[in-house]
């Protein structure tokens, strides 16, 4: 009966350079005890405001307004003196990003033990011997010496469990988690949200979980509201909003999602099988190290593949799988220290000077950041223009201006963008100005490393639906680095799986993902979580029968 | 072995550097009018003398074997002699170097006591009243040549208040000069000025950064009071830059120490080479520059190694 | 004009505004930049509307507390002090801007060089710049004193040579993160020279630090100046420059002639302050990282 957080009316707004910015209005929602609230939301809908709101911990320039109430206790008007007997009690928080949590200076066993004497008076050994506790609980082995340790030398996923077990520390009745798992790999994604999961039920912890990853919440959320522009848009029973949305947001938030196919013979993939044109570029054999001396890193270690004219390969893995490593060395970015590396032919590490230029004329790259792929003091038009500087010195000013006008309606920007500054565009339109200027020059092969991935959903749905639209008109080929397993099965024809710098397996997508060879690429499918609640619950059965790698 | 690995590599670096730094000196003892002949020899030295002297030290021979004749010199812990006061560089320099240091390292000591608080406050503070005036008083500070910071404080302090003696120690030996100690405080003051406002700047500036870190949001959400976070947390990580820029401003000491010695006619290693450059004492002044350089390196080298011992990232290679 | 400069143009009207807004709010930055410009003018139109004799001594006036026909009364030799600090003025702010510059113009080149070619160019060249931080400035001006005295573009080319140390090491970090950025990681990948990468995206991304750097360096300049003159390298007689003027009054002070040195302290410190507080507001402005 007594909700553990109860929102009624929240209204949140900033105030800055440009003025006051209205984040969240009107919100109203409850998680009851031992029940899993997720609120999803694109970017700027106000979610992550209102995950911190429910701790009291927005920054200085934000003023709310409404009322937020947990355990009883109402937040918007308290203090912050009882502000701190709550959070860490009543209350916890887990945030995004597990490598900035931590204080690097401390040992992560006393950082618990912080938390731990912050509400129970208890001494410094028995506080210590706690944190211990909660790090075995958390699933971290050999806890006793790993109290010991500094966050550095924590993996990211072991990081997020030094976090979590903060937020348990003094079982709190609600736990607030904002995007926990979006920084991590997929697999370690699975455990950590296992790991959530149980200690929920286990104490009857109330749940309110931020994300932005629809796969999560079936795999997690007891009910769901979907955020819009600060305004919550539909609430319910996670079945009946993921199977049978209502509200037309919802629907097109769900239709956008690229599901991973799972079962069967599988459709919906764009292009498969074998493709039989020259190879465009090619990789043999290809190692790579970082560093010198003890130091160093072998980023690749005897990597082959290859992209034919006209296909689209798919690079997949998690961090540190050196997927961008050998996107890199396709590109001549990166000397591999063995191993011979080919570009429309010819041998890339020979060529050089003129021939070089020549042959990387060919190739178009997009890469991930929006931000950082163009350069701000730049146009849009200057921007796109640039492969033409550098290849056809000749072109007349007249000509150029007609080229980027002529790319920029291929990826359906409109003309008049070419004037503007990349500061005023949205991230999706950045990323298709960096997809005009790969494609200005016409190139055989575009590189495109997660060009998606920093996008919302929808907005990388048109974008990939561009590359797909122009590359069956273009002809060009493709090579995709990815860690969305969705996404690539939607549009590669044939997919690299690779592992700390070694390919795991390789072959046509829906053989390779619906069938793989390799145990580690059956784990790493089964870890990805599908919206379909009803599916997901299924997988997850399976893969914990499966077994999972421990302590990641 | 790590550290092992790490601490050669620095101290080849430093090596180089100070080899670059004899370049430099060589090629100002090379730049001297009358070259160093004259220099050794002194201004009434005779034509004769001179092509004499220069045979015997191979002086005429070419640049580069010349250069090394000077290292090796140098190596022997021979930095020539003085010819206005008639004894061995290296001893002069023996005997000035502890009082200098004395002084530099009282005044450093001091400086960071202040500022580190001072720039810590200003963080938590900010954009109060409070921070205004102080960061306004910080930058006269900064701007303000010793000299004159000097002056107005000797005229303060001891013409109208007579608190102090307007005369630093006169001791010869380091003992001597701790012996009168009301007599060090203006001349230590006046060194740490600079410093308090360069370092109460670089806290700040780092405490600010720090403020707001993840790790400042995951201590409140776990219940930690503010002040708590404030000592627990935030402090440390803000010193370790600060503690690297101490390296560098190492020189700034010394040069203000110049300064403050003649001021204060205190018998350090600053005072005798502003004698020096009165009397154009070329040895004495190449042989100071050369000892001055080499302390700043060391200097370097000690504050990174401070650094990996407290900062374990650095310990690790990753920060 | 092609679409190209003229959107050039265009981007550079928009994007001062919010910086010029973000500068504006910052109070000492501001005072700091009224109190440069009426520096300027007093130094520089100043001895338009009060002139004096500078060059002749004369020897009837010697040493006269301020009074109606002096204001800040007259020095050793009589000189108007007044007219004199209008007259050390422009030597100083001149010296001091020009050296600053320098010192500027000579790092950014060595410093963006050293970062964009990294490996054992950068580690030579910033052991070199490591030797230089390592000699005290002050050390071998004193050298330099001992053994020539300069005019004033010999001056300036010292300081500016004793201190492009520190503006190196601001523009190399900044070379080392731009250089990675994507955006020049993609021209090199499409086949662009260093050359283009270099003028094109680094050097303009780096303006900000450049000209933060810049303004230091010219506050660092002038207090420098200051140094010079009292250490005896500075500019000769009857020329002079508010350092000159301080040494040159510094034993007056003893025997109570506070005219003579209060005048051109509070001018060195003022414009150095102020200086100090327009790179520190332009820093803040552009969101530029660390300074030395």
């Amino acid at each position: 009966m007594n909700s553990i957080l109860e929102i009624a009316n929240l209204g949140v707004t900033f105030s800055t350079e440009s003025g006051d910015v209205p984040a969240v209005r009107g919100v109203s929602l409850r998680v009851e005890p031992g029940e899993t609230l997720a609120l999803v939301g694109e970017s700027g809908s106000g979610k992550s405001t209102v995950a911190l709101a429910a701790l009291g911990l927005l920054p200085g320039n934000a003023r709310a307004s409404g009322g937020v109430s947990v355990g009883g206790t109402d937040v918007v008007g308290a203090g912050e003196a009882e502000l701190s007997r709550l959070r860490g009690r009543t209350a916890s928080m887990v945030f995004q990003e597990p490598a900035t949590a931590l204080d690097p200076l401390t040992r992560i066993g006393k950082q618990i033990a912080e938390v731990v004497r912050n509400h129970q008076d208890v001494s410094r050994q028995e506080a210590a011997a706690e944190a211990v506790a909660l790090l075995r609980r958390v699933g971290i082995p050999e806890p006793e010496r790993r109290a010991s340790a500094f966050p550095f030398q924590l993996s990211g996923g072991q990081r997020q469990r030094v976090v979590i077990a903060m937020a348990i520390a003094n079982s709190p009745g609600l736990l607030v988690a904002d995007e926990p798992t979006t920084a991590l790999d997929v697999t370690v994604q699975a455990e950590i949200l296992d790991l959530l999961r149980a200690l929920a039920a286990d104490s009857g912890t109330g749940v309110l979980l931020v994300t932005h990853n629809m796969g999560v919440v079936a795999d997690f959320a007891d009910r769901v509201a979907v955020m819009l522009e600060g305004e919550i848009v539909e609430t319910g029973a996670v079945e009946d909003v993921l199977l049978r949305p209502t509200h037309e947001y919802t629907r097109r938030l769900l239709a956008a999602v690229p599901r991973l196919a799972v079962t069967g013979s599988g459709s919906g993939s764009a292009v498969s099988g074998e493709a039989e044109g020259a190879p465009v570029v090619e990789l043999r054999d290809v190692s790579v190290q970082f560093g010198r001396g003890p130091r160093a890193v072998r980023a690749l270690e005897g990597v082959s593949l290859t992209v034919r004219a006209g296909e689209t390969v798919g690079l997949v893995g998690e961090s540190g799988s050196g997927k961008s490593t050998a996107a890199r060395v396709a590109l001549g970015l990166v000397a591999p220290e063995s191993g011979g590396v080919s570009l429309f032919g010819a041998n890339l590490r020979r060529t050089r000077g003129r021939a070089r230029r020549a042959l990387l004329a060919g190739v178009g790259v997009v890469l991930q950041d929006p931000v950082a792929s163009l350069d701000a003091r730049m146009s849009v038009a200057e921007c796109v223009a640039e492969p033409l500087r550098v290849h056809r010195r000749g072109m007349g000013a007249v000509e150029r201006r007609e080229r980027v006008a002529e790319v920029l309606e291929l990826v359906r920007l409109p003309r008049e963008l070419a004037r503007r500054g990349p500061r005023e565009l949205s991230g999706g339109q950045r990323q298709r100005v960096s997809l005009a200027r790969a494609l200005v020059l016409e190139p055989r092969l575009l590189v495109a490393d997660e060009p998606t991935s920093a996008l919302d959903v929808s907005v990388q749905r048109t974008v990939l639906e561009v590359i797909t639209e122009l590359q069956a008109e273009l002809g060009f080929a493709c090579l995709f680095v990815s860690h969305d397993l969705a996404v690539v099965q939607r549009f590669a024809g044939r997919v690299v799986v690779m592992r700390g710098g070694r390919v795991e397996e390789q072959g046509p997508t829906m053989s390779t993902l619906l069938h793989p060879e390799t145990e580690y690429t059956r784990r790493l499918i089964a870890a990805v979580p599908v919206p379909d609640p009803v599916l997901q619950r299924e997988r997850r059965e399976r893969r914990l029968a499966l077994g999972t790698g421990a302590g990641a | 072995m790590d550290t092992l690995l790490y601490l050669t590599r620095r101290i080849a670096q430093a090596l180089v550097v100070i080899l670059i730094v004899t370049v430099v000196v060589f090629g100002l003892l090379h730049a001297l009018p009358g070259g160093p002949a004259r220099g050794i020899l002194g201004p009434q030295a005779t034509q004769q003398q001179i092509t004499l002297f220069n045979h015997d030290q191979g002086l005429d021979r070419p640049l580069p074997v010349q250069y090394l004749y000077y290292l090796r010199q140098l190596l022997h812990g021979d930095l020539g002699t003085s010819y206005t006061l008639n004894e061995a560089v290296s001893r002069l320099i023996e005997q000035r170097l502890p009082k200098t240091l004395v002084l530099t390292v009282l005044s450093a000591v001091l400086g960071l006591l202040l500022a580190i608080p001072l720039g810590m406050w200003q963080a938590v503070r900010r954009n109060k009243p409070a921070d205004y005036v102080i960061t306004t008083l910080s930058f006269v500070a900064y701007s303000t040549p010793v000299y004159f910071l000097g002056l107005v404080l000797v005229l303060v302090f001891t013409q109208v208040l007579r608190w102090f003696p307007s005369q630093a120690p006169q001791g010869d030996t380091v003992a001597q000069v701790f012996a009168d100690p009301v007599a060090l405080v203006l001349p230590v003051v006046t060194g740490a000025a600079s410093m308090v406002a360069v370092f109460s700047r670089y806290m700040r500036a780092s405490t600010l950064e720090n403020l707001s870190e993840d790790y400042v949001r995951t201590a409140r959400a776990g219940g930690s009071r503010p002040g708590a976070i404030l000592w627990r947390h935030v402090f440390r990580n803000s010193l370790t830059p600060v503690i690297a820029m101490l390296g560098y401003y190492v020189p700034v000491l010394f040069g203000g120490a110049l300064v403050v010695e003649q001021l204060f006619n205190y018998p350090g290693m600053g005072l005798l080479f502003w004698s020096a450059a009165q009397s154009s004492d070329y040895p004495v002044l190449l042989g100071c520059v050369l000892v001055i350089s080499v302390a700043t390196v060391v200097g370097t080298l000690l504050a990174d190694v401070v650094q990996r011992i407290v900062d374990p990232r650095v310990k690790a290679g990753r920060t | 004009m092609s679409v190209q400069s003229a959107s050039r143009w265009g981007l550079v009207a928009q994007f001062p505004a919010p910086l010029i807004a973000r500068f504006a709010r910052n109070k000492l930055a501001v005072a700091g930049i009224t109190v440069v410009v009426l520096f300027f003018l007093f130094c520089f139109v100043g001895p338009l509307l009060y002139s004096t004799d500078q060059i002749h001594t004369d020897l009837t006036q010697v040493n006269l507390r301020p009074s109606g026909a002096h204001w800040l009364g007259t020095d050793a030799v009589g000189h108007d002090e007044l007219g004199r600090l209008m007259y050390g003025g422009k030597v100083s702010l001149l010296v001091g801007l020009a050296a600053g510059v320098l010192a500027t113009v000579i790092g950014t080149l060595w410093g963006s060089i050293a970062g964009y070619a990294g490996g054992w160019v950068d580690a030579v060249m910033m052991r070199v710049v490591d030797a230089g931080i390592a000699i005290p400035a002050l050390f071998i001006l004193l050298v330099v004193s001992a053994i020539t005295t300069p005019g004033v573009p010999g001056l300036i080319v010292i300081l500016g040579v004793v201190s492009w140390l520190v503006p190196s090491r601001l523009v190399r970090a900044e070379t080392l993160t731009l250089k990675s950025r994507d955006y020049v990681l993609t021209l090199r990948a499409i086949g662009g020279s260093h050359s283009r990468a270099i003028t094109r995206h680094i050097l303009p991304n780096s303006v900000s630090t450049i000209v933060v750097a810049a303004t230091f360096q010219v506050a660092d300049a002038i207090l420098l100046v200051a140094y010079v003159s009292y250490l005896g390298l500075g500019v000769q007689p009857p020329s002079t420059d508010w350092g000159g003027m301080l040494s040159a009054g510094l034993t007056a002070a003893y025997s109570g002639r506070w005219w003579l040195i209060v005048p051109p302290g509070l001018a060195i410190i003022l414009v150095v302050c102020a200086f100090n507080a327009i790179g520190d507001g332009l820093r803040d402005a552009f969101d530029v990282r660390g300074r030395g």
